[in-house]
């Protein structure tokens, strides 16, 4: 059997506020196996952030197990959540999320730092991931002097210059242009070639279709999944 | 990842110069007012530790005891020295000081008053081991006719002190030969300038040293061979005045008592009379100390709420460390990193400012602190222990908060997360209004206690009094003062002259008397004035009964005592007048008059019963009472006339309103302090609340914008963000007032007449911190409510 990088029963997500409760995930199976790209899509609200956030560690589920590469999360502490998310997770958001005192050099050593990366090796592996997404020209630069497309850009380069197991991506191209979403979809889908597993979460149907396998989410449960041809059919080819 | 740390406080430092100024300015000025008063603490609590053998210096004091009044006096006897030495072996040595005041010094043709002149036994060099820059201590003053001085007096002769050696200076008709220079010590309960050889003194003098148990003249000091031998001393002190004292003393009601007063208590642990300078109080050092704490914390406080405040703009920051791998002990080290890197920085500035403002602080306090703090061990020490604290303090609520922000809320972007807890942030506001207040209220009370003591009706009228030192000793002078009154008196700007012995504001001299009681006599111990005829005229001191000394009755010189008030009441006399008074050998002691009570020393202490003798020969003090349009022409004549009778003294003159209102030197110091402080507690206070307020109203942005869009005015939304602020600080108006007034009643408790707390004086100083807190925010929320809505609520 394929190895699973994400193995969920039953997941489940509730917020309880002085007098409502809200059911954000009602019983999500959800099982990712290494290399795969996988879209979740869904309505406003139907609980795809929260599920994201879950499978990122960001979150804990209220109810149901999370296996993260066999290691049972919803046991985990705190510390050791953030040991796994520094060693194996690249985050990739709608609002980019860079830090605006750091340069876009500094941003994506970020990761490094704190999982204790040499300074050389460091240096290498920050130019190795500017050179890729083609931000090198941009690298003492601030957030707020680039492009969205380019802090995109940078985010994504932040998100692998670990060389994380899994990128979870948050709407990666809600706030750019077609041009740039076209060109972010496209970095995210070479780097699912190179082996990183992804999860997207996306409104988008054309950003869909860079997908291995779309899951449809609708009142926090799973309601269809279907495994996207074209995308098998294009690597069969 | 310590550099990204700096890196990160470093850029949002530069990038946000308001808070960054407002947090630094606000610190530094803490640690700064702190520094200073740490000097000050320092400086009082370091008096006569310069001595090497200050452990082992004890001065002994006495306690005059008649019925049940105890005189503690810091002056004793001049034979207990050389008694206490040749008793006790545990006493190495012990010698004498006596007060010689104010005294002219002649080299050759220059003259100069120089103050704080003492004559001293031989050995003093020896027990005060001061840096002797020429003479040898053992030496300086062993000779008759010799003096040392101090290199400050030295420099007044010679423009290379060490000149002065071996010159040969004039006091009155005496010389003396310079055999010491001595590096003067600032810390030190007695900072003399001159010090002149005992052995100077004529031999019926000293012989009547040696026996002399009545006159107290001397300050006495004993070296142990070992400090643990005080308490052993001190117990056998009280058989050492039955067998020496008592005696001697013959058959007197009065009883004295010794005790051994550790050198290095002597500044701030004294209440003994006839101290030869001023005093420290202790509790002065514990308000300052507070005052410091305080200040401090109002600015550590400002950084508190203004990092928890801002934290909103950095949980993106938190959320993304997070993210990407940080776990909470990094976070908190990282923003703890940063509150005490801002100490550190703070640190310097404020070493900036306290180098600029020390210079100012020094004559506030009347203090002589040099810059060379610094290099001193312990200080830099505590200096980054206070700078490490502070950080820490200040720190971990906003690293606690900070680092809680969950990742999964704050990445979002769309929900503010909760910026710790605003309470707690108002709560902290209440605290600095309320200590910024507590502090406001007691400077203003301070102020009107001062102006009440000033303006306070004593019973005599202080001022327009011109008075001129007498020099003692020299008789011509003193012989000539009639034929000087008269010759001041020819002019028309001078009303009245007359000569005393002491002017109010001064420690009057104690006597027992004997009182007709009940038809005997009886011993009763007074306050004593003496004075000359015109004295009551000139001071404007009303009779209530009886009449003034008269020239024409030649039994006044003798036998006529006028009383206070007080006087007659403590004596029981219905019709004081005709009363018999007088000392165990005289029986012709008649009272001729009444007195109105006045207050002859200081408001501190209520009118006690006061004798007042006549004595136009024993004179001390010239006064003259001059019209107000001729002050300068009354000067003139003055010091003309001054000069043909008195040639070779320098005319050594004050006013007497002046002199009398030195007593409240310590609380007008205080007071000056005080206010400085509290003003910068107000300041910091209110750089914290605009820092506040800016954040505040940025925060509500988008509310302000859907208020405006549904037709807010300007004023109304002014009014929104002002009020929450102006509620705090009536809430601190409310916890301020007790607390001021009790501290304030407490520190009245000083004075016998004490100005009413009044009621405006809370409403005075609340309405001041209204204003100042409703000015700072309106100025930040009237530029957020005249933004573009629009533009407003754009912003996302």
């Amino acid at each position: 059997m394929e190895e699973l990088v994400i193995d969920t029963k039953n997941l489940q997500k509730r917020y309880v506020t002085d007098t409502v409760e809200t059911t954000a995930l009602a019983g999500v199976d959800l099982k990712i196996a290494k290399g795969e790209f996988v879209a979740i899509m869904g309505p406003s609200g139907c609980g795809k952030s929260t599920l994201l956030n879950i499978l990122g560690m960001l979150d804990s589920p209220s109810d149901g197990t999370f296996k993260f590469l066999g290691h049972d999360i919803s046991r985990a502490t705190e510390r050791q959540r953030a040991k796994l998310r520094k060693e194996n997770l690249g985050f990739v958001f709608q609002s980019f999320n860079l830090i605006d005192e750091l340069t876009v050099e500094e941003n994506i050593a970020l990761p490094l730092a704190y999982l204790g990366v040499s300074k050389a090796d460091t240096t290498k592996r920050v130019q190795e991931a500017m050179e890729r997404m083609g931000i090198a020209h941009r690298r003492s630069h601030f957030p707020q002097q680039l492009s969205g497309g380019q802090q995109q850009r940078v985010a994504i380069a932040r998100a692998t210059v670990s060389n994380p197991a899994l990128i979870l991506a948050d709407e990666p191209t809600g706030n750019l242009d077609s041009v740039h979403g076209r060109e972010v979809m496209t970095l995210l889908s070479e780097l699912n070639d190179a082996g990183t597993t992804v999860v997207m979460v996306t409104h988008s149907p054309s950003d869909a279709e860079y997908a291995h396998r779309i899951v449809n989410l609708f009142d926090g449960q799973i309601v269809t999944e279907n495994v996207n041809v074209k995308r098998h059919a294009a690597e069969l080819l | 990842m310590l550099k990204n740390y700096l890196l990160i406080f470093w850029r949002n430092m530069t990038r946000n110069k308001v808070y960054a100024a407002i947090n630094i300015t606000g610190l530094a000025i803490g640690i700064a007012s702190c520094i200073l008063i740490y000097l000050y603490v320092q400086h009082e609590l370091s008096y006569d530790k310069y001595f090497t053998k200050h452990d082992r210096i004890y001065r002994v004091v006495n306690n005059l005891i008649v019925e049940d009044e105890v005189e503690k006096a810091s002056v004793t006897h001049a034979a207990l020295a050389p008694g206490l030495a040749a008793d006790f072996p545990e006493i190495e040595t012990a010698l004498r000081m006596i007060n010689r005041n104010k005294q002219v010094l002649r080299l050759d043709e220059k003259a100069i008053t120089i103050e704080h002149a003492f004559w001293a036994d031989s050995n003093y060099f020896e027990v005060f081991d001061y840096k002797l820059l020429e003479g040898d201590p053992k030496a300086v003053l062993q000779e008759p006719n010799t003096m040392a001085l101090s290199k400050d007096v030295a420099a007044k002769f010679f423009d290379d002190p060490m000149k002065a050696m071996y010159s040969t200076f004039r006091i009155g008709s005496q010389s003396y030969k310079v055999t010491g220079i001595f590096e003067p010590v600032d810390a030190a309960h007695m900072k003399p300038n001159v010090l002149t050889s005992m052995s100077t003194l004529p031999a019926e003098v000293r012989q009547n040293f040696k026996s002399n148990w009545f006159g107290t003249n001397s300050y006495t000091y004993v070296l142990l061979s070992d400090s643990k031998a005080a308490a052993g001393l001190q117990a056998k002190l009280p058989d050492f005045v039955k067998k020496r004292i008592s005696p001697a003393r013959g058959n007197t009601t009065e009883r004295v008592e010794l005790h051994l007063q550790a050198l290095t208590d002597i500044h701030l642990n004294t209440d003994y009379l006839w101290e030869a300078f001023p005093v420290g109080k202790k509790s002065y050092i514990y308000i300052f100390s507070f005052v410091g704490i305080f200040i401090l914390l109002i600015a550590s406080i400002n950084y508190m709420n203004l990092a928890t405040a801002r934290s909103v703009k950095r949980a993106k920051e938190v959320g993304l460390r997070k993210v990407v791998g940080a776990d909470r002990s990094q976070l908190i080290l990282q923003f703890l990193s940063e509150s005490i890197l801002l100490t550190v920085f703070s640190v310097f500035v404020a070493l900036l400012l306290v180098e600029l403002m020390l210079p100012t602080f020094n004559s506030l306090s009347d203090k002589n602190i040099a810059s060379n703090y610094f290099l001193e061990p312990i200080f830099a020490a505590s200096i980054l222990g206070i700078a490490l604290l502070i950080g820490l303090i200040s720190g971990s609520y906003p690293a606690l908060v900070l680092s809680h922000f969950k990742p999964a809320d704050v990445l979002k972007g769309s929900t503010t997360p909760n910026s710790g807890s605003a309470v707690l942030r108002k709560g902290l506001v209440v605290l600095q209004f309320t200590i910024s207040l507590v502090l406001i209220i007691g400077t203003i009370i301070v102020y009107s206690q001062m102006h009440y003591l000033k303006s306070q009706d004593l019973g005599f009228t202080k001022e327009q009094v011109l008075v001129v030192d007498i020099p003692s000793g020299d008789t011509t002078i003193v012989n000539q003062m009639p034929v000087i009154k008269e010759q001041l008196l020819k002019n028309p700007k001078i009303t009245e002259a007359t000569t005393t012995v002491m002017i109010p504001g001064e420690t009057t001299g104690v006597i027992i008397f004997d009182v007709e009681r009940n038809g005997t006599m009886a011993e009763k111990t007074m306050n004593t004035i003496f004075v000359d005829y015109e004295f009551l005229d000139l001071m404007d001191i009303n009779l209530k009964a009886g009449r003034n000394f008269s020239k024409e009755i030649a039994t006044d010189q003798e036998n006529g005592f006028i009383l206070n008030e007080a006087a007659a009441n403590v004596l029981g006399w219905a019709d004081p007048i005709g009363k018999r008074i007088g000392f165990s050998d005289t029986t012709a002691g008649r009272v001729v008059g009444v007195v109105k009570d006045f207050n002859y020393t200081s408001l501190h202490s209520p009118i006690e019963p006061l004798v007042i003798m006549l004595a136009p020969q024993n004179n001390g003090y010239l006064m003259a009472r001059v019209s107000p349009n001729g002050i300068t022409e009354a000067m003139d004549h003055m010091q003309e006339t001054w000069s043909k009778f008195a040639p070779s003294h320098p005319m050594d003159y004050f006013f007497l309103d002046e002199s009398f209102n030195k007593q409240y030197r310590a609380e007008e110091k205080m007071l000056t302090i005080f206010g400085y402080f509290s003003l910068l507690t107000i300041i910091i206070a209110c750089m914290g609340l605009f820092g506040l307020a800016s954040f505040t109203a940025e925060q509500r942005t988008r509310e302000i914008g859907i208020r405006k869009v549904l037709g807010s005015s300007v004023s109304g939304i002014v009014m929104l963000l002002t009020k929450d602020f102006a509620l705090l600080v009536m809430v601190a108006i409310v916890l301020a007032s007790p607390i001021a007034w009790y501290g304030m009643q407490q520190w009245l408790q000083d004075f016998a007449y004490r100005t009413p707390i009044s009621a405006w004086v809370f409403v005075a100083s609340g309405l001041v911190a209204l204003c100042l807190a409703i000015v700072t925010v309106s100025f930040k929320a009237a530029r957020a409510a005249m933004t573009d809505p629009v533009k407003a609520l754009r912003t996302e």
